[in-house]
C-alpha cells in the first residue's frame, strides 16, 4: 500500500472530524467568555440574565425533545419555565437510543438553534453555500476541503453583515435572530436553589460522560464515518466533507452570533456607569442614528446606504458612549487619577 | 387610596399598579400594526418585487387582507372577537379617509404612515389602560381600583378570600412580575371555559326519504379569571406579593391549633364555671348547717 493510499485510508476521514472539533471548542470558548460577562452583569441585570437563560433552557429543551421524537420514544410531559427544563418520554429506551438521547441533550444546543439561523441564512444569501470538488481524497485535501469550504462561508457571512440593510425585513429579522441565538446558545445556570451553575465544564464533563459511558457506540459512529469516507472516494463524490462543513457553517454562524452578543453585553456593561437617562439616551442612538442617517442617504441618492448607515450608527454610538463616560464618570480616570486614591499603605481609600 | 377612604386601625401594607410589560397581549396588537407598517411600506416602495404592487387597489387589498386574515386568527386563538373589530375598525377608518382625502395617489406613503400612527396611538392608550389600575393592600383588605373613564373599586376582605390562584407567564418569570387572582367565597374571580361540539346529518333515499339527525354536547369548566380591574394585574415582586397576600388571608382565618386553644379555654371556663356553682352550693350548705346548730343550742 502506498503512503497516499495509506494515507486516505487511514487519515484522511480524520480531517473534518479535527476541524469540526476544533471550530467546536472556539465556540465553547467564546461562550465562556460571554458566561463570564454576564456574570459581570448579574447584580445589575437580573432580568437580561434571566433572559439569555430562558434562550438557552429553551433550545436546550426542544434538542432533548426532538431527541425522544426522532428516538419514537415519544413525549409524556414537557415542561419549560426560566430556570429549568424538562422532557419525559413516553417510553423511557435504553442502548443507542438512549445515548442518541443524550448526544441530543448535550451537543444539540451546540448546532440545532445555528441550524435554524443557517437555513434562513440561505434564504438570504445562497452564494456563502458552496463546495469544493476533491480529487484526490487524502488527509490534506479533505482538510483543505474543509477549511476552504468554512472560508468561503465566513467570507459572505462578513460580507452580508458589513452590509446588512435593517430597513429590509428579512435582513432585521435575521439579525434580531442572531443577536437572540448568540445571548442564549447555552444557560449560565439550570434550577432555582440551589442553581446548578452551566459552564464549559459541566459541557465538558457531560460529552465526557457520554462517550466513555458508551465507547462502543463512539467507535461505531466513528466506524460510519470511516465507511462514508470510503464509499464517496468510491464515488468521487465531497459529500464526507461537505457533511462536516454543514457542522463547521453552524460553528461559524454560532461563533458570530456570540461576538455580536458579547459586544452588546459589554454597551450595557460600560453603561453602568452613566445614570438612566443618559443609559437611555445612548441606548436610543443606535436606532436612531441608523434612521436619520438611512433617511439622509436615501435623500441625498449616496451610494452604499445601507453599509454606511449601518457602521456610521455604531460609529456615532461608540463615540457618544465614550464621550458620555469620558464627561460624566471617571471610568478613564481623568477626573481622579489612580494615585489620588491611593492610600498610603497602597490600598484604595 | 386617601387617608379618609382607611377603616378604623387599618395599614396600607402596598401600593401596587400593573408591570409595564403585564399588558403584552394588548401590546402586542400594537406592535403587530407597527411591524406590519413598516413591512408594507418596505414592500411596495422599496423591495425588488414592488412593481407587483403598482395597482393601488391591490396594494390596499393586500393591507386590509393580512390585518383581517391576522385579526381572525388572534381572536380565534384568544377566543376574543373584539381583536376582529378593532382591527376592522382600523381598516374601514383608513378605506374613508382615503376616500374621503383622495389619497389613492399617495397609498404608498399614506398606509404605512396610518398604520404606524395607530400603532402608536394603541400603545397609548393601552399605558393609559395601565396607569388607571390601582391595588391598595391593607392590613384588612385589598381595594381594587381601575378604570380610564367609567371608575371601578372592588373591596375585598381577607376573611372572604377562600382561594388565591397565581399566574407567571414567560416575561412575567423574565422580569418577575405576575398575576394573583383572590378568589371569594361567593366565586368573584372565577370564569369558565365553555366548549361545544355539535353534529347534523341528512341524508335522502331514492324513495323520498328524508332524514335529519342532529347531535351536539357541550361542556364547561370554571377557571380562575377575571377583569385586570379585579385582581393583582401583573403586580411586581410577584413572589413578595404573594407570600404577603397568603399571610394576610392566613392571619384572618382561625387555624386549627388556634381552633383546639379555644374549645379548650371554653372548657376551662365551663369547668371553672362549675366550680364556682360547687363552692357556693357548700358554701350555703355549710351556713345552713350554722344555722341549724345555733337554733339547736337555743
Amino acid at each position: 500500500m502506498s503512503g497516499e493510499a495509506f494515507d486516505v485510508v487511514v487519515f484522511a476521514p480524520l480531517a473534518p472530524i479535527f476541524g469540526l472539533i476544533l471550530f467546536w471548542f472556539i465556540q465553547l470558548i467564546f461562550i465562556e467568555i460571554q458566561k463570564s460577562l454576564l456574570n459581570q452583569l448579574r447584580s445589575s441585570h437580573d432580568a437580561l440574565i434571566r433572559f439569555t437563560n430562558f434562550i438557552g433552557i429553551f433550545f436546550q429543551t426542544i434538542c432533548h425533545a426532538l431527541g425522544y421524537t426522532l428516538t419514537r420514544s415519544g413525549i409524556s410531559s414537557f415542561y419549560l419555565s426560566v430556570d429549568y427544563g424538562k422532557v419525559d418520554p413516553k417510553k423511557k429506551k435504553s442502548g443507542v437510543f438512549e445515548w442518541l438521547v443524550n448526544m441530543f441533550l448535550f451537543v444539540g444546543p451546540f448546532f440545532l438553534p445555528s441550524f435554524l439561523l443557517l437555513a434562513y441564512f440561505f434564504l438570504l444569501s445562497n452564494d456563502a453555500f458552496t463546495i469544493m470538488a476533491q480529487s484526490e481524497f487524502t488527509f490534506a485535501e479533505n482538510f483543505i476541503g474543509f477549511g476552504s469550504n468554512l472560508f468561503g462561508f465566513t467570507k459572505d457571512l462578513v460580507f452580508f453583515l458589513g452590509s446588512i440593510d435593517l430597513f429590509h425585513p428579512g435582513h432585521l429579522g435575521f439579525f434580531l435572530l442572531f443577536i437572540l441565538l448568540g445571548l442564549g446558545i447555552r444557560p449560565s445556570y439550570i434550577g432555582k436553589r440551589p442553581v446548578k451553575k452551566v459552564d464549559m465544564f459541566y459541557d465538558l464533563k457531560n460529552i465526557r460522560y457520554n462517550i466513555l459511558h458508551k465507547p462502543v457506540y463512539v467507535l461505531i459512529a466513528i466506524l460510519g464515518a470511516y465507511i462514508f469516507s470510503y464509499l464517496n472516494v468510491f464515488f468521487g463524490q465531497s459529500l464526507y466533507v461537505s457533511m462536516f462543513s454543514f457542522f463547521g457553517w453552524a460553528s461559524i454562524l454560532a461563533i458570530f452570533a456570540l461576538i455580536y452578543a458579547e459586544v452588546l453585553l459589554f454597551w450595557v456593561y460600560v453603561l453602568d456607569d452613566l445614570s438612566v437617562g443618559f443609559r437611555v439616551l445612548t441606548l436610543l442612538t443606535l436606532p436612531l442614528s441608523y434612521i436619520l442617517l438611512r433617511i439622509l442617504f436615501y435623500l441625498l441618492s449616496w451610494p452604499f446606504a445601507a453599509q454606511i448607515g449601518f457602521w456610521g450608527s455604531v460609529s456615532i454610538t461608540v463615540f457618544v458612549t465614550l464621550m458620555l463616560l469620558y464627561r460624566l464618570t471617571n471610568k478613564f480616570k481623568t477626573l481622579l487619577s489612580m494615585n489620588s486614591i491611593r492610600g498610603t499603605s497602597g490600598g484604595k481609600k | 387610596m386617601e387617608e379618609d377612604e382607611l377603616l378604623n386601625q387599618e395599614n396600607v401594607e402596598k401600593r401596587l399598579s400593573p408591570h409595564p410589560l403585564s399588558f403584552m397581549g394588548l401590546q402586542s396588537l400594537c406592535i403587530f400594526l407597527i411591524a406590519w407598517g413598516l413591512i408594507f411600506g418596505w414592500m411596495i416602495n422599496f423591495s425588488d418585487f414592488r412593481e407587483l404592487f403598482e395597482n393601488v387597489l391591490l396594494q390596499i387589498a393586500v393591507w386590509g387582507l393580512v390585518l383581517l386574515v391576522v385579526s381572525i386568527i388572534a381572536s380565534i386563538i384568544k377566543v376574543m372577537w373584539r381583536i376582529f373589530f378593532l382591527y376592522l375598525s382600523v381598516v374601514l377608518v383608513a378605506l374613508g379617509l382615503i376616500w374621503w382625502l383622495n389619497l389613492f395617489d399617495a397609498i404608498g406613503l399614506f398606509l404605512p404612515v396610518y398604520t404606524v400612527i395607530v400603532s402608536i396611538i394603541g400603545f397609548l392608550l393601552v399605558e393609559l389602560f395601565r396607569r388607571s389600575h390601582k391595588y391598595i393592600i391593607s392590613n384588612q383588605r385589598i381595594v381594587f381600583k381601575g378604570g380610564v373613564i367609567t371608575k371601578e373599586q372592588r373591596t375585598l376582605r381577607y376573611d372572604k378570600i377562600s382561594d388565591v390562584n397565581t399566574k407567571q407567564g414567560i416575561l412575567g418569570q423574565i422580569f418577575s412580575f405576575g398575576t394573583i387572582i383572590p378568589i371569594s367565597q361567593s366565586g368573584f374571580g372565577l370564569g369558565s371555559d365553555q366548549s361545544f361540539a355539535g353534529g347534523g346529518a341528512h341524508g335522502s333515499g331514492s324513495k323520498r326519504v328524508g332524514l335529519f339527525g342532529f347531535f351536539g354536547g357541550g361542556r364547561e369548566v370554571q377557571t380562575p379569571r377575571t377583569r385586570s380591574y379585579y385582581e393583582l394585574h401583573g403586580v411586581y415582586p410577584f413572589k413578595e406579593i404573594r407570600k404577603m397576600v397568603e399571610q394576610l388571608v392566613q392571619g384572618s382565618e382561625i387555624s386549627q391549633y388556634q381552633k383546639q386553644q379555644v374549645d379548650f379555654q371554653e372548657e376551662q371556663r365551663d369547668f371553672q364555671e362549675e366550680q364556682r356553682d360547687l363552692q357556693k352550693e357548700m358554701k350555703d350548705l355549710l351556713k345552713k348547717q350554722k344555722n341549724q346548730s345555733k337554733s339547736k343550742e337555743e
